[in-house]
């Protein structure tokens, strides 16, 4: 195979509070090739968002700081790469869809005003013509009236409206690397399949590279060539994704599978991962997830765990895995667990 | 038979209208109005829970927050207990506030950034009264972050410092906090994994059961929708078009843009595709919605009577409302691969898959 066209390095981000130093990204590695989909899923603050503001070297410093590891753009290492080089590269280059819309739409300008300023900020066109562009991507991604909602302000947009927005903007240029952060969360399902149609359009075009940061496994199923699952600062399984639906090595990504709710089925309660979750100043020792998980032993998962390559392609960081592969161990979480 | 059960409606909604001026020009002359909720009607019993779906820019935040008088409506009735809500003075309609919270559906906008998530809380409970004392407060404070999953220890950080899913916990505390007896979550679970959003929809469902809440929930999820919902309307611009019990939506949609929207949830497998009925047709504005029934552009089974006539919203079945022409046909006139069905007679739902 290629080279991949991005690649994460035991990449650690760190934010120094007050009380403590969070560690929310804590060696994570992963790659995406041209024209393919990462799908990067877990859990609630396992630092999806700030592994992917690292890479555009968004994080807020202080108090955040990348720590260690490399992101390999292209042959270069981002890390290292001076504020000028990162201002070519973001928007142009790697470009990000970000979770929530409202912080990163400006409320004083227009949707249109603010795709025309990405526009002529990385290429040589004027006004007129980038505008035309904003108006063509807004109605690239199914915003009704393309042209008049061009001069409207944020806050007067539905929550997927503002979404799309942020869409258009981020495919305005053509990136070669795409970061999605919850693209769809806000739109319904037939918007959200004709976004998902149109990323993949881009893919083929363009050769783009999507990481695209979900919580939706169906989306997942849908647009993914590989996954990587994060718990607790790590990727704790990395694989294709028919293997991580039809096989899930990890017993946090058991776990996520049999809390999804499924239609049709009437249960009174939703299964859950029980325990609490990792607080990221104070991470478990050992295995991070080793409290919660029902195939924990003593003493082995109070050791600290590698990602390692337990068949094929396919990576988990846990001791158990081997028998969890060999179908002797099943990972999932019992059922009847209640919220207290 | 005569129903021993008095149902009595908690909110009752009739012919609401949200309309936002829309303004050109150097004199900001109002050319036009985005019919963002344009004649919605609809009731929610006490202790019901009342789903909202449907397509992005419909109206569903604008009608929550009509409902709470967030955004003056620009006509209809809102009566919340018997009390008509609209055009009620502002000094009236604060005591009704604590009752009736809300969700909302961007989390970081609706948190003050200078405010640490500890003293927010303890602002809404001071606001309504109900801080009694400084022990209890804290208490009450770090009973309600473990509620919604998050650690006691968080209090003390501002909004900026959490994920995006934490945010949104903090929005459901923020709610829960004052004990009301409405809330209108919009989107309240958008932006959680999986294991915590179903803790989420457990203890929202635990609370509805023990506190009798109501609650109107707006999401995107189906599935999360089915499982929380005793009845879900589906709204297509500014309008419901279905509601309908909570199975029987799901079971049997009779109106084709609920059957289009079923189509396309994205299935957890890899190996299985839904037949997407893909919507055709311009997406249409709120500022000019189509003559007859608004879904006859993008509809695949519109006739003649649907460009000119504007079905209303009937009972075709016992408690099942569809704004269709053509409302009993819906399912079986679905298209499909290769203008087959779509395949869900077979399992007698939605499902139907190809290879
Ligand atoms: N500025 C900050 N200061 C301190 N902690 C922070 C800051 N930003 C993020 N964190 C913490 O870092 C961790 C990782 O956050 P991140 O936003 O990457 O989570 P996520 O995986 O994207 O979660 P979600 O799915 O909820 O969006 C969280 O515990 C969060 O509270
Ligand atoms: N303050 C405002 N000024 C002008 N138009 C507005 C305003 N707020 C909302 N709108 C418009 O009203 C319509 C309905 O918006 P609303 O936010 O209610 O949609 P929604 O159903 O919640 O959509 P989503 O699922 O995307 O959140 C949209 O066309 C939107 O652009
Ligand atoms: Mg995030
Ligand atoms: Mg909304």
């Amino acid at each position: 195979m290629s080279d991949p066209l991005l690649r994460l390095d035991d990449l650690k981000t760190y934010f120094h509070t007050d009380e403590a130093v969070v560690r929310a990204v804590d060696g994570v590695s992963y790659e995406v090739h041209a024209g393919e989909t990462l799908a990067v899923v877990g859990e609630s603050g396992s630092g999806k968002s700030v592994t992917a503001l690292s890479i555009l070297r968004l994080i807020p410093q202080p108090p955040g700081r990348i720590e260690g590891g490399r992101i390999l753009f292209k042959g270069r290492d981002l890390v290292t790469a001076s504020e000028a080089e990162m201002r070519r590269i973001r928007g142009a280059e790697i470009s990000m869809i970000f979770q929530e819309p409202m912080t990163s739409l400006n409320p004083v300008f227009t949707c249109g005003e603010q795709i025309v300023e990405a526009v002529v900020l990385h290429e040589r066109v004027d006004r007129r013509a980038a505008r035309r562009r904003a108006i063509e991507m807004l109605e690239l991604v199914g915003i009704p009236s393309a042209a008049q909602r061009a001069d409207a302000y944020p806050h007067q947009l539905s929550g997927g409206m503002r979404q799309r927005v942020m869409i258009a903007m981020a495919l305005a240029c053509r990136p070669s690397v795409l970061i999605a952060d919850e693209p769809t969360t806000a739109l319904d399902v037939t918007i959200q399949a004709q976004i998902l149609e149109l990323l993949k359009r881009l893919q083929q075009e363009i050769g783009m590279a999507v990481i695209l940061i979900t919580h939706d496994l169906g989306v997942v199923a849908e647009t993914a060539d590989r996954v990587a699952v994060m718990y607790a600062g790590q990727v704790v399984e990395y694989c294709d994704v028919r293997s991580a639906f039809a096989r899930p090595l990890h017993p946090y990504t058991a776990g996520l599978q049999a809390s999804l709710p499924r239609l049709g089925e009437t249960r009174e309660s939703l299964r859950v991962i029980p325990g609490n979750v990792p607080n990221p100043a104070h991470f478990p020792d050992g295995c991070r997830f080793h409290p919660r998980c029902p195939v924990m032993i003593a003493p082995a998962c109070l050791e600290p765990q590698t990602l390692r390559i337990i068949d094929d392609d396919h990576a988990a960081r846990c001791i158990r895995a081997d028998a969890i592969a060999a179908g002797t161990l099943d990972p999932a979480p019992p059922e009847q667990e209640r919220v207290p | 038979m005569t129903d021993v059960i008095v149902r009595t409606p908690l909110v009752e909604v009739t012919d609401l209208r949200t309309w936002f001026p829309i303004r050109k020009g150097l004199f900001s002359r109002v050319v036009g109005h985005v019919k963002a909720v344009d004649g919605v009607s609809f009731t929610v019993d006490a202790g019901e829970v009342l789903g909202v779906v449907g397509e992005s820019g419909c109206g569903k935040t604008t009608t929550g927050r009509s409902i709470l008088r967030l955004i003056e409506p620009t006509s209809g009735s809102v009566k919340f207990d018997g009390q008509e809500l609209v055009g009620l003075p502002r000094r009236d309609l604060q005591p009704l506030r604590r009752q009736m919270q809300i969700v909302f559906q961007d989390p970081y906008s609706s948190l003050n950034p200078r405010m640490s998530i500890g003293t927010a809380l303890t602002e809404a409970l001071t606001v309504h009264g109900l801080a009694r004392g400084r022990q209890a407060t804290h208490d009450r404070v770090e009973e309600l972050l473990t509620l919604v999953g998050l650690s006691p220890s968080h209090a003390a950080r501002y909004p900026h410092e959490f994920s995006g899913g934490q945010r949104q916990r903090i929005g459901v505390a923020r709610a829960l906090a004052v004990s009301p007896r409405l809330i209108v979550a919009d989107e309240p679970v958008s932006a959680l994994d999986v294991s915590i959003q179903a803790q989420i929809v457990n203890l929202l469902r635990d609370l509805q059961r023990r506190l009798h809440l109501t609650y109107i929930f707006v999401a995107h999820d189906l599935s999360v929708v089915e499982h929380i919902s005793d009845r879900v309307a589906v709204m297509y611009l500014g309008r419901i078009v279905e509601l309908a019990p909570s199975r029987a939506l799901y079971r049997s949609p009779m109106h084709p843009y609920t059957v289009a929207l079923l189509s396309a949830i994205p299935i957890p497998d890899p190996d299985r595709r839904r037949s997407r009925i893909v919507l055709g047709g311009d997406v249409p504005s709120p500022s000019n919605p189509p003559a007859g029934c608004r879904f006859h552009p993008r509809c695949y089974m519109a006739q003649a009577i649907c460009r000119t006539d504007d079905p209303p919203l009937r009972e075709v079945a016992p408690g099942h409302l569809s704004a269709c022409h053509f409302a009993e046909q819906a399912m079986a006139m679905a298209p499909g691969k290769d203008g087959e069905a779509t395949g869900w007679e077979e399992t007698g739902r939605l499902g139907g898959t190809e290879p």
